[in-house]
C-alpha cells in the first residue's frame, strides 16, 4: 500500500513537471503583452494576411493529406505485400527529417533545377514562391502524423466486423466506406488534428521551399519570425493567436475522437 | 443442399474434413476448441481458402480449388452468425439488419428491417445502438441481420455460448424455429454436446481436424465410436479389460470391480454409461436378481442443476450420476456418504481402446 | 521496506531526475582555467558564417561557438536577455542601438562589404539591374529589418521611382537572412537577389555577381561589440581585436570582405 502511494506520488510529480514545462512558455506569451497591445497589433494587415493564409493552406493541405492518406493507410493495414514494412518506414520518414532539410529536399526535387523541375515547368506548375508550394511543404511534413494514426486505427479494427460486412454482401469499397471508416473514426480524427496542428506550426520547410512573402507564402509562423526582431509585441500577439487557434482545434476534436481511461469499461 | 470438403494446414493443425447438409436440415459440428470446426464454417462462407477443397451450395459451386473457382464471401449468399455477433457499433439495430438487404428502395429496406426485428421481438429496440443492448438482444439482432439477406445457407458459430442460462433456453427454441422456417441448410459450430443435441438434426464430431463420427444425438450417445465421442456426449467413461462370458461380456475395471455389458468386445475397452442411467442405492441394499451392474461408491459432490441433481461419485474410477430432485431427496446424499451405483447391462456400452 | 523509506526513495529519485534534466539544459558556467579552454559565444550575422567559422578555428585562447542568423534577430535576442560574449552585425545601426540601450560595450567597425546583384550561374535570366524590372522576374531579397534587406531597399530607393516600383513588384520573398536569398539563388528558384559579394564568393561558382554602379552602392559596414554581462569579456575583446589586426583580419580578407575603414 505504501509502495503504491510512493509510486503514485512519483507519477504525479512527473506529470506536474511535464505540464509545467509545456504550459509555461504558452502562458508567458499571454502574460507578456497586454490585451490592448495584442488587439492593436492584430490590426496590422500583414498579421491578418498571415493568419488567413495559414488557415487557407493548412485546410487545403489537410484535405490532400486525408484524401491520399486514408486509402494509403487502408492498403497498408489490410494487405500484406513484399516491401510493406519499407513502405511504412518511408511514410514515417518526414517525422525524423528536420524541417529545413525537408525544404531543401523539396527544392532538390521540385525546384526549377530539381529532379522534376522541367516536368513541372512544362506542366505549367509553379511551386517555389507560390502558395501551392506552401501546401506541398505542409503535406510533406504533416502527412506522417495522419497516416500513422490512420494505420493504427485501421489495424485496431475488429476483423470480424470486416468479415461480417463481406458475408452480408458488401464488396471491398462498401466495406471500407460503411464499416472501416466509421469504425476507425476516432483514430482518423485524432490523426487529422495532429496533422493540422503540425501544419499550422510549420516553418523551416515552408521558408526554404516556398519563401516568405506577405499574403502569398508568409504563414503565421513565418510572420511571427519576421516580427520578432522589429516588432516584438506584434510577434507576441500573433503567437498568442496561433496558440489559441491550435488549442481550439484540439478541443474541437475531443468529442469526435475522445480518449478512454485504461480500464474504463464502456459499451 | 450443402456439400463441403476441405483440406488445409492451419498452424499446427491438419484440417481434412467433409460433410453434407440437406435443405431445412441442421448439422452441428461439435468438438473441442482448436479442432477446426470454426475453420470449416469459414471455408463454407468464403472467409478462409483451403489449399484444397470444394464448397457446393444448391446448384452453385462456390469453391473448387482444382478448377480455380473461389467466390468471395460477398458473392455467396450466406447468413453468418459470428461468435461475438460482430454488430456494427456505429449503426442502430435496424440499420444493422438493413445492411445486408440489397436491391430495394431505402424505404423498403427500412420496413423489412423493422419487420424482421419485430419477428425477433425487438421492435421497440430498433433504434438502439448495439452497445445498449443485452447479450440476448444482440444475438437476436445478429440473427435477424444474418437472415435479412434471405441467404441460401445459414452458418452459426457458437450461437448460444455467449448467453446466460435462462436466455439460452429461449434462444434455442427460437433458433430451432428459425432454422426450420428458413428452408435452407444450416451448420452450427459448438463445443457443447447438449447445445448440438438441442439445435441440430445431425451431429458431426470433429477432433484434431477430422470428422470422427456422424449421427443423431441419440445415436452418438447410445453408440459412441470412441472414448472421445463418449466423453463429448457427457457419458461416464471407465477403463478396463473385457472377456466374453456366454452372451455377455464381463469387464474387469481398473481399480477393482467388474461390470457386465450386452455389447461384445474383448481386450482393453472403455466402458461408457450415461449419468441418467445410473441410479443410487443405499450402501447396504442388496437386490439380487436384476441384470444390473453394481459398484460401491462414495459420494464426492452433490450439485443441483435445474430440476436435476448431479452427484459426483468415486468408485474404482470416478463416476457421475444424474438423478431427479425427488429421487435424490429420498437418499440423504452428502459428500462422504457411501452408496451403490447401479446401472443396467443393456445401458453399458463398450468401446475398444 | 517500510512505507516511509519507500516514499522518501521515490521522492528523491524524482528530485534527482528533475535536477539532472535542468543540469543538462544549463551549459557549464565559468571554467576555472587550467586544463580546459574557456568557451566563447559569438552571435554573428549570417554573411559572416564562413569567415568567422574559419577564424574561430584559428582563435587560440578560447573555443568559439557561433550562432549565425539575421543580425536583427540576434539583436532582438540580446534585448530579451540572451547574452553571448560577442555581437557582430552586418551594419553599425544595430550595435549602436544596443550600445545606447546599455546592452553592449562601445562597438567598433571591423569590416566592410559590397552589395551586389546576384544571379544563378546557370543560364541567368537577369544580367543587369535593368533586367530586374521585366515582368515575371523572380526576385528574392532580405526582409526590411535585416541589414541586407535594408541595404537593398536603400539601393532601390536611389533608383527612379518607376524603376524601383517595378523591381519591388517582382519581389517574391523577404528572407529573414541573406542565407535564405543565397539558397534560393543556388537552387535556381529565384532569378535574382541582392546579397553581399562575400556570399557570392562562398557559393564557389553556383551564383554569379553583377556589380552595382558606385552611385548606388550603400555603405556596408560591419560593427561588433562585447556584450555587457558576457561571461568571457577578455576573450571577447581579444576576438574583436583579432578582426582588426590579427588572424581575424586575414581570414576576413581572404573571404572577400573589405578592410575596416581607417
Amino acid at each position: 500500500m505504501s509502495r503504491g502511494a510512493a509510486f503514485t506520488g512519483a507519477l504525479v510529480l512527473a506529470l506536474a513537471v511535464v505540464l509545467a514545462f509545456l504550459t509555461l512558455p504558452l502562458v508567458a506569451i499571454f502574460l507578456d503583452v497586454g490585451p490592448g497591445d495584442l488587439v492593436a497589433s492584430l490590426d496590422d494587415p500583414g498579421s491578418v494576411d498571415a493568419l488567413l493564409l495559414s488557415v487557407e493552406v493548412t485546410a487545403i493541405a489537410l484535405i490532400v493529406i486525408v484524401a491520399l492518406g486514408t486509402p494509403a493507410a487502408w492498403l497498408l493495414a489490410t494487405r500484406s505485400f513484399p516491401g510493406r514494412s519499407v513502405a511504412i518506414t518511408l511514410v514515417e520518414l518526414p517525422l525524423v527529417v528536420p524541417p529545413a532539410v525537408a525544404g531543401i529536399g523539396l527544392l532538390a526535387a521540385l525546384g526549377p533545377q530539381g529532379l522534376l523541375g522541367d516536368a513541372l515547368e512544362q506542366a505549367g506548375v509553379e511551386l517555389v514562391f507560390q502558395t501551392a508550394g506552401v501546401v506541398v511543404a505542409l503535406v510533406f511534413v504533416a502527412s506522417p502524423f495522419y497516416v500513422r494514426q490512420a494505420l493504427a486505427a485501421f489495424t485496431a479494427l475488429d476483423p470480424s466486423l470486416i468479415e461480417a460486412s463481406r458475408t452480408l454482401g458488401a464488396g471491398d469499397v462498401r466495406t471500407f466506406l460503411r464499416v472501416a471508416l466509421p469504425g476507425a473514426r476516432a483514430g482518423l480524427v485524432a490523426g487529422g488534428a495532429l496533422a493540422w496542428g503540425r501544419a499550422l506550426g510549420e516553418f523551416g520547410a515552408t521558408l526554404v521551399f516556398a519563401g516568405s512573402l506577405t499574403g502569398v507564402t508568409q504563414t503565421a509562423p513565418l510572420a511571427i519570425y519576421e516580427r520578432f526582431s522589429a516588432d516584438f509585441t506584434g510577434a507576441l500577439a500573433l503567437s498568442a493567436v496561433l496558440v489559441a487557434a491550435s488549442g481550439a482545434i484540439l478541443l474541437a476534436v475531443k468529442p469526435a475522437g475522445g480518449s478512454r481511461v485504461l480500464g474504463d469499461a464502456r459499451g | 443442399m450443402l456439400a463441403v470438403e476441405a483440406r488445409t494446414r492451419l498452424g499446427d493443425l491438419d484440417l481434412g474434413a467433409a460433410f453434407e447438409v440437406g435443405d431445412s436440415e441442421c448439422l452441428a459440428l461439435a468438438g473441442p476448441s482448436g479442432a477446426g470446426k470454426t475453420s470449416l464454417l469459414r471455408v463454407a462462407a468464403g472467409l478462409l481458402r483451403p489449399s484444397r477443397g470444394t464448397v457446393r451450395c444448391g446448384s452453385q459451386t462456390w469453391l473448387d480449388t482444382e478448377r480455380g473457382i473461389d467466390l468471395p464471401p460477398d458473392r455467396r449468399r450466406v447468413g453468418f452468425l459470428f461468435q461475438d455477433y460482430a454488430l456494427f457499433g456505429h449503426l442502430s439495430a435496424w440499420r444493422n439488419v438493413a445492411y445486408g438487404i440489397a436491391g430495394v428502395t431505402r424505404a423498403e429496406r427500412r420496413s423489412r428491417a423493422h419487420q424482421l426485428l419485430e419477428r425477433f421481438g425487438l421492435a421497440d429496440r430498433a433504434d438502439a445502438r448495439p452497445a445498449t443492448l443485452s447479450g440476448g438482444e444482440r444475438q437476436r439482432v445478429a440473427l435477424a441481420r444474418a437472415v435479412a439477406r434471405e441467404p441460401e445457407l445459414l452458418l452459426l458459430d457458437e450461437p448460444l455460448s455467449a448467453l446466460d442460462a435462462s436466455t439460452r433456453a429461449r434462444s434455442s427454441r427460437a433458433l430451432t424455429e428459425l432454422i426450420g422456417d428458413a428452408g435452407v441448410p444450416a451448420v452450427i459450430v459448438t463445443h457443447d454436446f447438449e447445445e448440438a443435441a438441442l439445435l441440430a438434426d445431425r451431429i458431426a464430431v470433429i477432433a484434431a481436424g477430422s470428422v470422427v463420427q456422424t449421427g443423431t444425438a441419440t445415436e452418438l450417445a447410445a453408440a459412441p465410436g470412441s472414448t472421445f465421442v463418449a466423453d463429448l456426449t457427457g457419458a461416464v467413461v471407465m477403463t478396463g479389460a473385457a472377456r466374453a462370458r456366454g452372451d455377455l461380456t464381463v469387464v474387469e475395471l481398473e481399480g477393482g470391480g467388474s461390470v457386465t455389458s450386452t455389447d461384445s468386445a474383448t481386450g482393453p475397452v472403455a466402458v461408457t454409461v450415461h449419468p441418467w442411467e445410473i441410479s443410487l442405492e443405499p450402501e447396504d441394499s442388496d437386490q439380487a436378481g436384476s441384470a444390473r451392474n453394481r459398484i460401491d461408491v462414495r459420494v464426492t459432490s452433490v450439485t443441483t442443476v435445474g430440476n436435476r441433481v448431479r452427484v459426483g461419485l468415486m468408485g474404482p474410477q470416478p463416476m457421475v450420476a444424474e438423478l431427479t430432485t425427488p429421487g435424490a431427496a429420498g437418499l440423504a446424499l452428502s459428500p462422504g456418504t457411501r452408496a451403490v451405483a447401479a446401472f443396467k447391462a443393456t445401458a453399458t456400452r463398450l468401446v475398444a481402446r | 521496506m517500510t512505507g516511509r523509506v519507500g516514499r522518501v526513495r521515490a521522492a528523491l529519485t524524482a528530485v534527482i531526475a528533475v535536477f539532472a534534466l535542468a543540469a543538462a539544459g544549463c551549459g557549464d558556467s565559468d571554467d576555472s582555467g587550467g586544463s580546459s579552454k574557456p568557451r566563447l559565444t559569438v552571435s554573428a550575422a549570417a554573411s559572416l558564417k564562413k569567415a568567422f567559422t574559419a577564424y574561430g578555428g584559428d582563435f587560440s585562447g578560447a573555443r568559439a561557438r557561433f550562432s549565425f542568423a539575421g543580425s536583427d534577430e540576434l539583436a532582438a535576442q540580446i534585448r530579451k536577455g540572451v547574452r553571448p560574449d560577442v555581437f557582430a552585425a552586418a551594419n553599425v545601426k544595430l550595435p549602436d542601438q544596443l550600445y545606447r540601450e546599455g546592452k553592449v560595450e562601445r562597438p567598433v567597425v571591423f569590416a566592410g562589404n559590397r552589395l551586389v546583384l546576384a544571379v544563378p550561374a546557370k543560364s541567368p535570366r537577369v544580367r543587369s539591374l535593368g533586367d530586374l524590372r521585366q515582368e515575371g522576374v523572380k526576385l528574392a531579397v532580405g526582409s526590411a529589418s535585416v541589414p541586407v534587406g535594408s541595404y537593398t531597399r536603400e539601393v532601390l530607393g536611389r533608383l527612379p521611382p518607376t524603376q524601383s516600383k517595378a523591381i519591388l513588384g517582382n519581389v517574391r520573398s523577404n528572407e529573414p537572412d541573406v542565407g535564405g536569398v543565397v539558397g534560393k539563388l543556388s537552387q535556381g528558384a529565384a532569378d535574382a537577389g541582392f546579397v553581399y559579394v562575400t556570399d557570392v564568393v562562398a557559393t564557389r561558382g553556383r551564383v554569379k555577381a553583377v556589380e552595382l554602379p558606385k552611385s548606388l552602392q550603400p555603405s556596408v559596414r560591419y560593427g561588433a561589440a562585447v556584450v555587457k554581462g558576457a561571461k568571457q569579456p577578455k576573450q571577447a575583446k581579444r576576438f574583436i581585436d583579432g578582426l582588426l589586426t590579427g588572424k581575424g583580419l586575414e581570414t576576413m580578407d581572404g573571404a572577400g570582405f573589405e578592410p575596416p575603414p581607417r
